[in-house]
């Protein structure tokens, strides 16, 4: 079972403004797709699942204002620490072309509010993950299994296609359970994340509690968040916002809520609470 | 010219405006920092020349829906739409925690009409909520038109009332949006304004060729970063031939180097902004650098490269 006396979201991550060494830049099997890994050293110790770096790569193409990324894996033995993203601007293009030993402009762990895992002994956590989505729900799903071996984690990984399935390498070795779902049925389930989720959802036995976590397209997170108030499941979800500053200065990242007001995406996210987000 | 300082001599970095003395000429653009508490773990507040708080108004108000910033070349649009909590707020929340830090605090004030920004200034003047007050008359966001600071006959109406409200450093924050900031320069300071700041954003747009929409929410925003840099410097210099209060120069500042420009134009401070999203250290930074550069060539102090570039025949 999960520790209770270590509720990770309460951890005061101590943000640090890094020029980390790169220790590699891997190619994955989706085009354009890359894992960059650096030392990341103390704030490997800090960084919990949901938590985000900001980086400032690729001035010299034009890029000015630092780009948000969530760790994707964690090692507080070596400090190693990494992103997975996609080339679509010139900060990734400048990621992408990053070696051995290159200094990366690197700001975190940031966020103010991350995942927090149901600790609950008998939940059933169901991570619903699409797009680049997935980094933030492999590390959780990580975190949970380390905490709590006997746990079931459920991880549905939605693309387009099948070559764009990433970001779930290792994880059924350590008992999490991985469905892919593709949109054009190349791999695994023939649909949406959320066709898959819904089958999750409806069979479920009703004394085993469930909670879900999502991260992903906007149109992705908001329908598996409707549909979990609708099965009355808790939803935690980690909203994809553009964040100029990422520390809570700009009000660039605004997030609607209920009460007419704005939250901050960085600093009272990037994780909200499915019923808290008004959708844009 | 005195005599070249040997190279461990610290140069003398404090700056007046009106009875504020800053410990360097950097302070932070006014919503390019938060309240200061979002990043004084990050950052040691007290090697700021003043922290400039987020603009503070007579009521809270909710922003602007998103997105509110778009990325653009050398630079960038925002549209905030001034959220914030309001005075009451700022006085009870945000106060007591940047009381802590040994740093002057500069409260930007923007307003709807002469009253509310008189109401606001009063407000902060008995609290001792603040050591100096910038007059926001030059917000392109919620101006609906109206710019307070496009007009001397408004910039001074909104001064003079102020002026009477407060005993305490007040700077006037004009907009780069006139073909001539002088005349408007000058009647801020015979409105019994103590400084001036220059520039706020430039009114501009982009718009999603894909949805064929514009890119904010809003519609128009306030472009900042290194692309209005050349634009805010021309109105500096011309703005210090004109006044003898001190100017506040800001504008796409983005290391020591540009900084030492606003000084050279005629600014006696400088304000970092956007640079601050991109490096929260910035501020500080260039502070060190423009220490560098005068012990490097041999001045004692910041005040002696203050409008020390050589004339324009004609500007």
């Amino acid at each position: 079972m999960l520790t209770p006396s270590i509720p990770p979201y309460i951890l005061e991550a101590v943000i640090r403004k890094l020029l980390a060494p790169v220790i590699r830049c891997t190619p994955l099997s989706a085009p354009n797709h890359f894992v960059l890994a650096f030392d990341g050293g103390e704030m490997a110790r800090d960084a919990r699942p949901g938590h985000f770096v900001t980086i400032a790569a690729g001035a010299d193409n034009g890029a000015m204002l630092r780009r948000p990324f969530s760790f994707y894996t964690v090692d507080p033995a070596s400090g190693e620490v990494s992103v997975l993203f996609s080339v679509y601007g010139p900060t990734t293009r400048a990621m992408a072309k990053m070696k051995p030993g290159d200094r990366l402009d690197v700001i975190g762990p940031l966020g103010g509010h991350v995942f927090e895992a149901d600790t609950h002994p008998g939940t059933h956590h169901i991570l619903v993950g699409g797009g680049y989505g997935i980094p933030p729900l492999a590390f959780l799903s990580r975190q949970i299994k380390a905490t709590a071996p006997n746990a079931r984690v459920t991880v549905i990984n939605g693309a387009r296609t099948k070559e764009f399935l990433v970001g779930t390498e290792g994880l059924e070795e350590i008992g999490v359970e991985v469905h892919p779902s593709t949109n054009d049925g190349s791999a695994g389930y023939h649909g949406l994340v959320t066709d898959l989720l819904r089958e999750f959802l409806h069979d479920r036995a009703a004394h085993i509690p469930v909670r879900v976590y999502t991260c992903g397209p906007t149109p992705m997170m908001r329908a598996v968040g409707e549909m979990s108030i609708a099965y009355d499941v808790p939803c935690d979800v980690s909203l994809e916002v553009f964040m100029p500053c990422g520390i809570g200065i700009c009000m660039g990242c605004a997030v609607g809520r209920p009460d007419g007001t704005f939250a901050r995406g960085c600093v009272d996210g990037p994780v909200f609470e499915a019923r808290e987000v008004i959708w844009p | 010219m005195s005599a070249p300082l040997s190279q461990d001599t610290t140069p003398d970095l404090s700056v007046r405006i009106g009875a504020l003395t800053l410990r360097t000429p950097v302070t932070t653009g006014s919503g390019t920092f938060g309240f200061g508490s979002e990043v004084a773990d990050l950052v040691d507040l007290s090697k700021l020349g003043a922290v400039t708080v987020k603009a503070t108004t007579s009521k809270p108000r909710a922003g602007n829906p998103p997105p509110r910033i778009v990325e653009t070349p050398g630079g960038m649009l925002n549209a905030i739409g001034l959220q914030n909590g309001g005075i009451d707020n700022y006085l009870s929340e945000k106060l007591p925690f940047l009381r802590r830090y040994d740093c002057p605090i500069i409260v930007n004030v923007p307003g709807e009409d002469p009253e509310d920004f008189a109401y606001v200034v009063r407000r902060l003047t008995e609290a001792g909520g603040a050591d100096a007050i910038e007059l926001n008359i030059s917000c392109p966001n919620v101006s609906h038109g109206l710019d307070y600071a496009t007009d001397p006959k408004l910039t001074a109406e909104v001064v003079s009332l102020c002026r009477k409200a407060t005993h305490l450093p007040l700077l006037a924050k004009l907009s780069p949006n006139v073909a001539d900031i002088r005349p408007i320069a000058k009647a801020a300071e015979e409105a019994g304004a103590d400084g001036i700041s220059l520039i706020n954003t430039l009114i501009g747009t982009a718009i999603d060729i894909r949805k064929r929409t514009f890119k904010l929410a809003n519609g128009t925003g306030g472009l900042s970063g290194p692309a209005v840099k050349p634009i805010a410097l021309l109105h500096v210099y011309r703005a210090a031939q004109v006044v003898k209060v001190p100017i506040v120069g800001m504008g796409g500042i983005s290391n020591a180097a540009d900084a030492i420009e606003f000084l050279l134009a005629g600014a006696s401070a400088v304000a970092v902004g956007t640079a601050s999203f991109v490096n929260p250290f910035a501020a500080i930074e260039i502070a060190d650098g423009i220490a560098d550069y005068l012990r490097q060539n041999g001045f004692g102090s910041v005040g002696e490269i203050v409008g020390a570039v050589q004339p324009l025949s004609r500007s």
